[in-house]
């Protein structure tokens, strides 16, 4: 098992029972938990640096499971949602799914399922974070380019030739070249296969219909 | 005191007595000692005349002894004189029959008969005998007699009226009389003093006797001022001067011999004393009579002024000289207006002449007379007065007048009227009630009948009726009945009241109701009765007999004063009492059931107390051992005062219907639990959350435990605490099974005290995860000061859950935010304790809201229609109400009611 540095696992239920069980079963698993009442108690504390989860209920007095899902989700967070759940309803069950929750269990959950899914919810938040971090990483390069050159640069990435570019532009071929060789510099690519590959990280798409 | 009183005087008037004898002649001319005694007597009761003699006796020897008188004689002279005064006394005492007073012509007579004459007279042979016995004196038996008697008469006639008239009113007179009647006192006797010394002393037995006038004058004033007091002290002074200046051998009457002038004073003295003596009785007669008169005429104003009647008085001339206060107050005006014929301007001028007419013709009669007629009181207003006058006589028996007193009578002859107007009215009336009044004769039998009582019997106007004829109209099954009341009531001279039947010529039967009593009046005993027809009431009876009859309806009658209880065929047969059976009270209370007897005692003595009707459900036990349930209603009848006097009731025979009840309650609890396992399905996936809630902690704990020692870094401590958690964990999951197993168990409802918030706690507790399900809301308001109820306790949370589960349902298509169920618990003004299940769904529809709680009525496609009729009849069945209305704002409220103590009445 592996878990990943700095890691965090947060579980929310109204239930006492639930609670006490829960936090008892992520220590022996070796895991640092946080216990929260209700989702609002939650969401009043700051996000955690690290890989983190989240074990909710679905159905709880004020905002449920399902809430705090589509709040997550409209912050743009990274924490992995595992739904638990006293009742066996199906839709939600699904709607949850295809939210991006890791996993849906009906209690009592087994020991090890419930571990399974918070291990595996960790090492995708921690991708995630990994993911997110290289994004912001290859934006910040992107960012050292002067409009004209990113121009230049996005009809390369979409696979067009220097003479291509210029037509398209309305400039001569000998300027294009100039910001194509000043902008590979900038973004420290020798190669056209390496600049697609930082656009992409960047998650900017290219320009192929300009 | 009265004994020295005589000890002293008799010793004086000794000495005096032998002062006045004129010497050598051995007898006195006046001697006082047995006049002092005689006065003694007089003014004492005989009683204690031995102690007055015995108190003179000593004063008798000691003068005696004086004297040289030998003892014997001096006995002898105490006899004789001793005999003097009881004689004189005690005749005196007896005519008078009391003290002697000389305030009357006979009194005065009296008194000179006895003490002076007789008692003198007779006692002087004896005095004269004892001297001659002990040879005494000188002189012959009837000389000496002569002597004593004049000597004794005279000292009784000057000494014992001066003593009694002085001890019975001279000191009083002295110490209340004003100056100048003491001054007029002193006048007289300067006067007479002067006067008798002048003629008695100075002027030598030569000179002209009739002189001796010259003291009447003062006599005579002194009697016509001072009466008898003022007589007897003239004539003693008179007396004492004359003796006293012959004694001296000065005055006319030192001219003779001792003897004759002794004699000649003797003479001269009775002879003026007598006829002054009657002469003051004269005045002081006429003088008490004057002032008796005045005072009585006084009293009789204070009287007739004081009396609430008008009075009158006429005198013999018919005209009228006296109308008292009262009388001039009503007619406002003055006497000197009334008198004479002034009175008769006030009298009604169409009275005047009937009024003078009676008045003159019965004062000639001299008859008493009374008469009405109108007068004109002092504001204006005429008044009936009634007059009546009789003539007046002094104590002669001579006609002196009338007197009369008159009452206004006028509320009294309104009232008359009033009252026969009155009478005259209840005829109308009893006519137009189809009363009957008649009358008999309880000589005759005849009898009187009004044309109501003519019409009841259909007897025609002209038809002389008496008991017979009367009687022939009665049903003959009735007549005997009637005769032996009739009559009975007339030989004992009271009253009778009998409903009987008549047979009328027209061949219909009525029934009639008649009471009588006998009148006794001046002209014999009559029977005054009234009749009317009940034949009415009679059929409704009859209707009411037969209507109880055929509805099994039992009727009883308690009498509280007789304690008799009297059941009718149908009672009897609830009872399993045999219709010959006797009934007492102790058959009832041995035909009720054992379970029921008590409360049926009780609530019928309850009923008693209060004075209020009752109704009780009971069972009774017949002989026969089978058991039939009664409805009992009963109300008492009381008297004025309060007391019992009887009670009666009615009873029905309700063992069908009980029975069908029962079965009906063995139903419901059937229904009851159907639909209880029924909402524990709609609850399961609410239970299943329960369950799965503790499970979830027991799984994870105990998981967590396993990894901990796998680990092998096992803290004690918090092993301790995780398996605590897990027993903790499975008590909870045994207590939701355990409130499952209460929920679906089909027992029989139990009864206890509980407080209805605890009841709305755990249903609530028991809904909370449905309500999640639900996307409900789940508020309570529990008020703390709830009162206790008496119920079942998984009956009302059943009723709970089942509104709940409603209102869930109700809320489908409500907008999630608005989803919310509120319980409500409180006491209202009235002492209730209301529960009320608001939602905000749908509401009730017009439709629904009439069969709301109807069985197999219901808005769910998939509903049974049981839930609602199976929660009213659990409410009802605990004394309480339940009502669903459409709360403002949206939604519907169930509320269920209960009274403050509501106990079941389930039995």
């Amino acid at each position: 098992m592996m878990i990943p540095p700095n890691s965090l696992v947060f579980a929310i239920d109204d239930d006492s029972s639930v609670r006490k069980g829960l936090t008892r079963l992520l220590r022996s698993a070796g895991y640092r938990s946080e216990i929260f009442e209700s989702a609002s108690d939650f969401l009043k504390r700051e996000q955690h640096a690290g890989p983190a989860c989240v074990i909710v209920d679905v159905r709880m007095p004020g905002l449920n499971g399902m809430d705090l899902q589509e709040t997550l989700i409209q912050r743009r967070r990274q924490e992995q949602l595992i739904f638990i759940t006293g009742h066996g309803d199906i839709s939600m069950c699904a709607q949850a799914m295809k939210a991006g929750a890791v996993d849906f269990l009906p209690k009592p959950f087994r020991d090890d399922e419930l571990l399974g899914c918070v291990e595996r919810a960790l090492i995708r938040s921690a991708e995630q974070r990994r993911r997110k971090a290289e994004e912001n990483e290859a934006q910040n390069l992107l960012g050292l380019l002067t409009p004209r050159e990113l121009e230049v640069m996005q009809l390369v990435v979409a696979g067009m030739l220097n003479k291509q570019i210029a037509g398209e532009l309305g400039t001569a071929e000998k300027t294009v070249k100039v910001h194509r060789g000043r902008a590979m510099r900038k973004l420290n690519v020798s190669s056209v296969a390496e600049l697609v590959r930082l656009t992409e990280k960047a998650c900017l798409a290219p320009a192929a219909n300009i | 005191m009265i004994g020295l009183c005589v000890f002293v005087g008799y010793y004086l008037g000794a000495k005096i007595g032998f002062a006045l004898t004129f010497k050598p002649y051995p007898v006195s001319v006046l001697w006082p000692p047995n006049s002092i005694l005689v006065a003694a007597l007089l003014l004492t009761p005989p009683r204690i005349w031995w102690f007055v003699l015995l108190a003179a006796f000593p004063a008798h020897c000691a003068a005696q002894i004086q004297s040289h008188v030998p003892p014997l004689m001096i006995l002898c002279w105490f006899v004789s004189n001793s005999s003097e005064a009881v004689i004189g006394a005690g005749l005196t005492r007896y005519l008078v029959r009391g003290p002697i007073q000389f305030t009357s012509l006979r009194n005065a007579a009296i008194f000179c008969l006895c003490v002076v004459f007789a008692g003198p007279f007779l006692s002087s042979f004896l005095d004269a005998a004892f001297v001659r016995w002990n040879a005494w004196g000188q002189g012959t038996y009837w000389d000496l007699t002569r002597i004593r008697f004049f000597s004794n008469a005279l000292a009784a006639l000057i000494v014992a009226p001066l003593i009694v008239t002085w001890a019975t009113k001279g000191i009083l007179a002295v110490r209340t009389a004003g100056r100048a009647r003491l001054l007029e006192a002193c006048l007289i006797l300067l006067g007479l003093l002067a006067i008798g010394f002048a003629v008695l002393y100075k002027f030598g037995p030569g000179a002209d006797s009739a002189l001796l006038f010259l003291t009447l004058p003062f006599l005579l004033w002194a009697a016509a001022r001072f009466g008898s007091l003022g007589t007897s002290t003239a004539l003693s002074i008179v007396g004492f001067l004359a003796i006293w200046s012959a004694s001296l051998g000065h005055g006319p009457f030192s001219g003779g011999t001792a003897e004759q002038n002794t004699f000649s004073i003797q003479i001269f003295l009775i002879v003026l004393s007598i006829p002054m003596l009657f002469l003051a009785a004269v005045i002081e007669e006429r003088a008490t009579g004057e002032t008796e008169r005045r005072e009585s005429e006084s009293r009789f104003r204070i009287v007739a002024d004081a009396a609430p009647v008008l009075i009158w008085m006429a005198g013999v001339d018919k005209l009228c000289t006296f109308f008292n206060k009262p009388w001039l107050k009503f007619t406002g005006r003055s006497l000197e207006q009334e008198v004479g014929n002034g009175w008769a301007e006030g009298v009604h001028p169409d009275d005047l002449q009937k009024c003078l007419k009676i008045y003159t013709e019965a004062f000639d009669a001299r008859k008493a007379f009374v008469m009405q007629y109108r007068l004109r009181r002092y504001d204006g207003e005429y008044r009936w007065i009634s007059d009546q006058g009789v003539a007046r006589h002094d104590a002669q028996g001579n006609f002196v007048g009338y007197i009369g007193s008159c009452v206004d009578v006028t509320e009294l002859i309104n009232k008359e009227r009033a009252l026969r107007e009155f009478e005259e009215r209840v005829v109308l009336a009893a006519q137009a009630a189809h009363l009957g009044v008649w009358e008999m004769d309880t000589t005759t039998y005849e009898i009187w009948m009004s044309d109501g009582a003519r019409t009841l019997l259909q007897f025609d106007s002209e038809t002389s009726l008496d008991h017979g004829r009367v009687q022939d109209r009665v049903h003959p099954e009735d007549r005997a009945l009637r005769d032996s009341a009739v009559k009975g009531a007339i030989e004992s001279r009271s009253e009778y009241e009998i409903e009987y039947r008549v047979l009328l010529p027209d061949g219909t039967l009525r029934w009639i109701s008649s009471r009588g009593r006998c009148v006794t009046g001046e002209d014999g005993t009559r029977l005054i009765a009234v009749s009317i027809d009940i034949t009415p009431q009679k059929e409704a009876q009859d209707l009411f007999r037969l209507a109880a009859e055929g509805s099994h309806l039992g009727v009883w009658h308690w009498d509280e004063v007789a304690n008799t209880l009297t059941w009718d065929g149908a009672t009897r047969d609830m009872f399993g009492v045999s219709a010959d059976a006797e009934i007492t009270i102790d058959t009832f209370y041995r035909a009720l059931h054992p379970d029921d007897a008590e409360r049926v005692k009780q609530t019928w003595r309850q009923a008693f107390e209060l004075r209020l009707p009752y109704q009780i459900e009971f069972r009774t036990q017949r002989t026969d051992g089978t058991i039939r349930w009664v409805h009992a209603r009963g109300r008492g009848y009381y008297d004025e005062a309060g007391k019992p006097l009887w009670m009666t009731g009615v009873l029905f025979d309700i063992t069908d219907r009980k029975e069908a009840e029962l079965q009906a309650h063995q139903n419901r609890d059937e229904l009851s639990h159907l639909s209880r396992v029924a909402a524990m399905g709609e609850l399961a996936a609410s239970i299943a959350h329960e369950l799965n809630q503790p499970l979830s902690g027991i799984t994870s704990n105990a998981a967590a435990g396993q990894r901990f020692i796998d680990r092998g870094k096992v803290d004690l401590r918090e092993l301790h605490d995780l398996l605590g958690d897990i027993v903790a964990d499975g008590r909870r999951a045994g207590d939701v099974i355990r409130g499952i197993q209460g929920m679906v168990k089909k027992d029989v409802s139990a009864h206890r005290r509980i407080n209805l918030n605890d009841v709305v706690i755990s249903v609530v507790h028991m809904v909370k995860p449905s309500a999640m399900l639900h996307s409900c809301e789940l508020g309570t308001f529990l008020d703390p000061d709830l009162p206790m109820v008496e119920g079942d306790p998984v009956q009302l949370q059943q009723v709970l859950l089942n509104l709940i589960i409603n209102a869930f349902d109700a809320m489908r298509d409500t907008p999630l935010s608005r989803r919310k169920v509120v319980i409500a618990t409180e006491r209202d003004a009235d002492g209730f304790t209301r529960v009320s299940v608001r939602d905000y769904g749908v509401g009730i529809s017009a439709e629904a809201r009439e069969r709301l709680f109807e069985q197999f009525f219901t808005t769910k496609s998939k509903g049974l229609g049981m839930g609602l009729s199976i929660v009213r009849s659990i409410v009802e069945s605990h004394g309480g109400t339940i009502a669903a209305e459409n709360a403002d704002g949206g939604g519907a409220r169930f509320q269920f009611t209960f009274p403050a103590s509501a106990k079941t009445s389930a039995v």
